[in-house]
């Protein structure tokens, strides 16, 4: 069954909420509504506060200000073991003297379920994550990814209002992680369960969620659907953060803005002469040509500094002539196609005025920090 | 590696080997193989070999009686120290690394830093008839008079206790500083309180060190004989002191040694049963 998110149904409402110690506030949120069903990632770099974030959630931080409140219930005062809450953590954190099914059985034992109904949510729970063998396992039996699927079925055998994810799939290698992402998302479909997605990898961000929370500095720069995020990135932050885009500031005047020497089209923007203005431009986004062949006027000369090859797409930096670079990325489209120039190489790069994101506009150029 | 580097290996160990082969082993053999040896009337070795010396080890109660009572003081002992050790444990384990944390410890390993006299003594000045203690007793009106608690069984106890309380501390708090913090987080999590957490994680997966902690102890509570002497007196029927009475006053150095093998014997087959007994409960709760 699918339960469809409802608009405006704020499932966890959090207001104001403040935490760590004097001096250094870790976490400063106005506010986050997060809707019954979703699929809610917070991402943000190491330090952040998207871990004190999830933690004060949980109830292992108590914030200094603020309150939580999950369906309706003030949460904020009760201990960890009264909120109802899943949790599942990037070290598994498996009862080692537990087998597999008696992990899963703990919280319903907690709860004192019938032995019957027991074992038959143990089942239910295991089979949703496809480990119905392996209930007379140890954990350490079992391989990393299946350790996590473990840990994901203990914390849904429990029917937690929501579950909270703090980096599951970090531990895995990068195939197990692919897959787990896939699996993740499916079951999360499935039972509909309210998830809170913690991670510091904006791929798995993007792939995975109904909306992204991009934290930084305590604060959420940004809240929106992944393409929301990707292709309206509100702040400069969010914009390097989220795809490493290349940041510019610059003056408009004659019409265009001008970031030292870089020409953009200011496009339907209401910018006036002198204004100042922060755009960016998402490295794949930016085209690289040997010779002057039409830029459409905007665009800028250089000389390639540096050139990578990633697999499926190069990395070039292109040092302009201000003294700035730009991280251009060249998807590389198969063996007949031209390596992108190389090091020492006279490039112009150019790029389509749709393409370019305003972050910010006004006098100061200051990125200032939204939800 | 080849074998003339295992060899080489050898070599960084060879001045302990030498030194224990000579301090440990040589006087072992010598005393394994004067408790077969004969006494004359007045005790002193002869040659020869007889078992009469483990006969009188096991059939008068002078002697038999004195191992029973140091296996129920050594068992009395490993778990006083365990339950007295647990919660110090539990407190060292969950400190981060600071001054506190190292005070702590140092108060808890100070029973090893003193030395022998010296904490013996403290516990006279404590226990006398005119001690701390009895002074107290009397001035409250707990009693009339100040108790014999000197030379008594339970002040043995309470000496040897906590003369052995760093060798379970040490072990538990490994044990317990051992443990993934986020196991608690997940056992909170699902529902269950502090009380139900400890009981059902912390307990379970810290029985390794109580184990080990209480093997230790034990061990040496079988063995101990200094602390028990000096506070109990040469009375108290306690193997060791048996076997210093034997050597000290009796001067009988057979039936001595035929005692300190059968003491010998009775800790290495109590602590391999207990060993193997936590081994095969465990093989069954954890697979």
């Amino acid at each position: 069954m699918i339960e469809l998110p409802e608009e405006g149904a704020g499932h966890v409402e959090i207001e104001g909420l403040v935490a760590g110690y004097e001096g250094a506030r870790v976490l400063d949120l106005e506010g986050l509504s997060i809707r019954k069903g979703e699929f809610l990632s917070i991402l943000g770099p190491s330090g952040c506060g998207k871990t004190t974030l999830l933690n004060c959630v949980a109830g292992f931080v108590q914030p200094t200000a603020g309150r939580i409140v999950i369906d309706g219930t003030d949460v904020t005062d009760r201990p960890p073991y009264r909120r109802g809450l899943g949790m599942v953590f990037q070290n598994y954190a498996l009862f080692p003297h537990m087998t597999v099914a008696g992990n899963v059985a703990y919280g319903l034992r907690i709860r004192r379920l019938g032995r019957a109904e027991r074992d038959e949510r143990v089942r239910e729970a295991l089979r949703l994550v496809g480990l119905e063998g392996y209930a007379d396992r140890r954990p350490r039996q079992l391989s990393g990814g299946q350790q996590q699927r473990v840990a994901l079925a203990r914390a849904l055998a429990i029917r937690p209002a929501v579950l909270l994810l703090d980096e599951p799939l970090s531990n895995l290698d990068a195939k197990l992680r692919g897959e787990m992402r896939v699996e993740l998302r499916a079951i999360q479909r499935r039972i509909g369960t309210t998830m809170v997605f913690v991670t510091h990898d904006q791929e798995e961000a993007l792939a995975l969620s109904d909306r992204v929370a991009v934290m930084n500095g305590g604060r959420i720069e940004q809240l929106g659907t992944p393409d929301e995020v990707y292709r309206r990135p509100a702040t400069r932050f969010v914009a390097q953060f989220i795809g490493a885009a290349n940041v510019l500031e610059g003056t408009v005047a004659d019409g265009r803005l001008d970031a030292d020497g870089i020409l953009f089209d200011p496009g339907p923007l209401p910018l006036r002469p002198g204004d100042r203005a922060v755009v960016a431009i998402r490295p794949e986004r930016i085209r690289l040509s040997t010779h002057d062949q039409g830029t459409d006027g905007q665009g800028v000369a250089g000389t390639v500094g540096y050139r990578a090859f990633a697999g499926d797409a190069w990395h070039v930096e292109v040092r302009l002539a201000n003294g700035r670079t730009l991280t251009v990325q060249v998807a590389d489209t198969g063996a007949n196609s031209a390596d992108p120039p190389g090091a020492g190489s006279a490039v112009v790069a150019h790029w389509d005025p749709a393409d370019v994101i305003v972050l910010d506009t006004g006098a100061g150029g200051d990125t200032g920090a939204g939800g | 590696m080849t074998p003339t580097r295992r060899w080489a290996g050898l070599a960084y160990v060879a001045p302990l080997v030498v030194f224990l082969a000579a301090l440990f082993l040589v006087p072992l053999v010598e005393l394994f193989r004067l408790s077969f040896s004969p006494v004359d009337t007045y005790n002193a070795a002869l040659p020869g070999f007889t078992l009469n010396q483990y006969k009188r080890v096991f059939t008068e109660p002078y002697f038999y009686g004195s191992l029973l009572e140091t296996l129920a003081t050594a068992l009395l002992v490993a778990t006083l120290c365990v339950v007295l050790a647990y919660p110090a444990a539990y407190v060292l384990a969950r400190r981060s690394a600071g001054a506190m944390r190292t005070l702590l410890f140092v108060i808890v390993i100070s029973p090893l830093l003193t030395s022998v006299v010296v904490r013996t003594y403290g516990w006279v000045v404590l226990l006398s008839g005119n001690g701390v203690v009895n002074r107290l007793l009397v001035a409250t009106g707990l009693r009339d008079q100040p108790a014999r608690l000197l030379t008594s069984y339970p002040s043995v106890v309470i000496a040897v206790t906590h003369v052995l309380l760093p060798f379970a501390i040490i072990p538990l708090t490994t044990a317990l500083g051992g443990l993934d913090h986020n196991l608690h987080r997940a056992s909170q999590t699902l529902g269950a309180g502090p009380v139900r957490t400890f009981l059902r994680v912390t307990v379970p997966l810290s029985l390794p060190g109580v184990v080990t902690g209480a093997l230790i102890v034990f061990a040496l509570a079988m063995g101990i004989y200094i602390t028990p002497l000096l506070v109990g007196g040469v009375t108290q029927p306690l193997a060791g002191i048996r076997v210093y009475d034997q050597v000290e006053t009796v001067f009988n150095y057979p039936v001595a040694a035929a005692l300190s093998f059968a003491l010998l014997a009775l800790t290495l087959l109590s602590t391999t049963l207990l060993a193997g007994a936590f081994r095969i409960w465990e093989r069954r709760l954890h697979g």
